[in-house]
């Protein structure tokens, strides 16, 4: 059955209509990357809603071709200007603009573009090989299983990210909460809609991933005022680049295999995995090491992670919706927007479905380096645009496309409020993926709370029976684990030390 | 200590906490006065009395014994572990980008307006959100962009062309997805729409005739 899902998932990726998106949303990947302050959860979620006429693969095809090219068009300006286009980027920063400030311009850029889309290559293929092996562990999970792995999803984020993990229960609980304004999921009463036509069928998890990413992100770039104008000169050479990732074929491989298993935890994302890439390989070439000086293998070290991170966080994300990172929340609302549900049927009755994104990953990468190549010498355009340019365009985007979704005026107003809350949560270190997670995540784990306790008949040691039910109480114990772990840990460390 | 002073020193997240600890309350007590059932009721009351001990927790942690205190107020990340090789080499990015920060004088400033400029973002955006809730975004987005672009001193002639792309993307979106966006909700200026477009006609006849093609091939 595998392989026919394959061979099927195959001609849909490699159909016209299939490599026309996937050239469009690496296009504007690239370029919406490579914008100071838009990247790739801002740029999918403003994307998101003109899917909406699209067929459900090619939309996932569009948004993830819009992940990748986002990915390296980051390095774009991180390079030029020393501005990451986006977070992912920000280590990018460390060794490429002193190389760019050296004349090695064009060096880092083909670096950045040959690593990338290397790693993101063999990413996918081992996502291809490893996927028969999430058919069966997802297979395993149910109801109580998927309630606690949100909780588990939420609880990993909260210690990943920065911040107290208090703040980020909150973040997560408060997502949960507003989740369930609208009509209720297991008997249809409207709750919280304080007699408002309008709230009945809830806030929108895209709206609220519009305003938490992109109005959110507009606010910060308004308030950096930051205008990308710099004298940016493109000197040196894209052969040598290419050449220069070949020259050091332990660092690519490395980086992207850090890469791939940082992008599987959930919360992780490629912020985290580019800087420990790039610390892994500081401090692995601390010798002969000019690291922050322009050293290519600082270029190389993030870039050959930032990729197979895409690849890595689509695991989590399409085998229990959970997502890795804020780009695949707005995947995941792509899938929840198209119909479909993350888990079991995307890999059993929709396994070509995730075989033609598996796919179209591939194909992406090689584009990637065909076209990354091409437009490097055009790359300095994109970066002296004016950020204030920018802002009104994507209110209005943002906007529209939130008023697209239900033709609702609370999902515009959700935007502009979740937005205002967005920026706050970020200034004062509350994860707004926790946040977004519970949005998107809410009705699933409601739904799923409610059907455990009905087989249990009402009885909440279903979520921790280790007889019957050994992996709920297993992920019962993991999130205790991870939230009393940090604090645990300094007294048991001294306890051994005593020993 | 005068009223002044003792708004000094709350900060922006209190005010959230505040917020937020009004709203999870509201969340708790909602289902009792309507009296929700069950299955309606415990999960975001559960969620709720989450928010609200979190947020009261945050919102007194200065008061709070030791390893309570430890426990809501440190940060804990998994990933701080790499910083101390990284640490040195941000500062100079960081310092570097100061420098290059360039900040031209707002349109306002020169009547002696000096407006936050996320605060001008933000009250815009609310304008321009009212404005097309009342008469339509297809007719508040040219003038909302224009004196977006007019405020940040861009060039006139960039300011007016993103005006008019804004627009037209706001028309496809009417005329593609067949959203309302010519009609407000106080204010229907869809009747004058083709006088618009004829109007369109005497500036440019090749772009009202193109306009003219897709809109017969739409509708």
């Amino acid at each position: 059955m595998a392989v026919d899902a394959f061979f099927d998932g195959l001609s849909i990726a490699i159909g016209p209509e299939a490599l026309l998106w996937l050239t469009v949303g690496l296009l504007l990947g690239i370029v919406l990357g490579a914008l100071p302050g838009i990247g790739s959860p801002v740029g999918m979620a403003i994307v998101l809603p003109l899917t909406l006429p699209l067929e459900s693969t090619m939309a996932l095809i569009l948004l993830i071709a819009i992940y990748s090219g986002a990915m390296f068009g980051g390095s774009i300006a991180a390079i030029l200007i020393n501005a990451p286009g986006t977070e992912s980027a920000a280590a990018t920063t460390l060794d490429g603009y002193p190389m760019s400030k050296n004349g090695l311009a064009k060096n880092a850029l083909a670096i950045a573009t040959t690593a990338s889309a290397l790693n993101g290559f063999l990413a996918a293929i081992i996502l291809l090989l490893i996927s028969p092996v999430l058919i069966q562990v997802v297979l395993a999970f149910g109801s109580p299983e998927y309630f606690l792995l949100a909780i588990l999803g939420i609880s990993l984020i909260t210690i990943v990210t920065q911040g107290s993990i208090v703040k980020g229960l909150v973040a997560g609980a408060l997502g949960f909460m507003i989740s369930t304004i609208g009509t209720g999921i297991l008997s249809p009463r409207p709750r919280y809609t304080f007699g408002q036509f309008g709230l009945y069928d809830g806030i929108d998890f895209v709206a609220a991933l519009i305003g938490m990413f992109a109005f959110a992100e507009m606010m910060k770039l308004a308030a950096k005022s930051q205008i990308a104008e710099a004298d940016v000169s493109l000197g040196g050479s894209i052969k040598e680049g290419v050449r220069t990732v070949f020259k050091y074929p332990k660092t690519t491989v490395k980086s992207g295999l850090i890469g791939m298993g940082i992008g599987m935890i959930p919360g992780s994302g490629a912020t985290t995995s580019t800087f420990v890439a790039y610390a892994e390989e500081a401090r692995s070439s601390a010798k002969d090491g000019r690291f922050g000086e322009g050293d290519p293998r600082g270029v190389i070290a993030p870039e050959a992670a930032n990729n197979p991170t895409v690849s890595g966080s689509l695991i989590p994300t399409l085998s229990f919706g959970i997502p890795g990172s804020g780009s695949t929340a707005v995947l995941l609302g792509g899938i929840l927007m198209h119909g479909l549900q993350p888990g079991p049927v995307l890999f059993d009755e929709q396994l070509q479905i995730t075989y033609a994104l598996f796919i179209s990953l591939f194909l992406g990468n090689v584009l990637i380096l065909a076209v990354g190549l091409t437009v490097i010498p055009y790359a300095s355009r994109l970066t002296e645009l004016d950020t204030n340019v920018i802002i009104p365009a994507v209110v209005v985007l943002s906007f529209a496309g939130a008023y697209t979704l239900n033709q609702n005026w609370f999902d515009v107003m959700a935007v502009v409020v979740l937005g205002v809350l967005g920026f706050y949560m970020v200034q004062y270190n509350y994860s707004v993926i926790a946040f977004v997670l519970g949005i998107v995540l809410g009705p699933i784990a409601e739904e799923n709370f409610f059907r455990s306790l009905q087989i249990s008949g009402g009885d909440y040691a279903i979520f921790v029976d280790p007889l019957n039910r050994p992996l709920s109480f297993l992920l019962s114990v993991l999130i205790l684990l991870i939230l009393v772990g940090p604090f645990l840990k300094p007294y048991l460390e001294r306890k051994i030390d005593r020993v | 200590m005068s009223t002044k002073e003792r708004f000094d020193g709350v900060t922006a997240e209190q005010v959230m906490l505040l917020a937020l600890i009004g709203l999870s309350a509201v969340f708790l007590i909602e289902p009792i006065v309507q009296d929700y059932p069950a299955d309606a009721r415990v999960f975001p009351q559960m969620m709720a009395g989450v928010v609200f001990v979190g947020c009261v927790l945050l919102l007194i942690q200065d008061y709070l014994p030791g390893p309570l205190r430890t426990f809501v107020a440190e940060d804990m990340s998994v990933t701080t572990a790499d910083d101390s090789i990284l640490d040195d080499q941000e500062e100079t990015v960081e310092e570097e980008e100061t420098t290059t920060e360039e900040r031209p004088p707002r349109l306002g400033e020169e009547y002696g307006y000096g407006v936050n400029d996320t605060v001008f973002m933000v009250v815009m955006s609310v304008l321009y959100l009212a404005a097309g809730w009342a008469a339509g975004f297809l007719f508040v987005t040219l003038p909302f962009v224009w004196a977006y672009t007019t405020w940040f001193r861009i060039r006139w002639y960039v300011g007016l062309g993103l005006a008019v792309f804004a627009t037209a993307i706001v028309w496809f979106f009417m005329e593609f997805l067949i959203l309302p966006f010519d009609q407000g909700e106080i204010f229907d200026f869809s009747p004058f729409l083709p006088f618009v477009l004829e109007a369109l006609w005497f500036v440019s006849p090749e772009l009202a005739g193109s306009v003219a093609a897709v809109r017969a091939r739409v509708i």
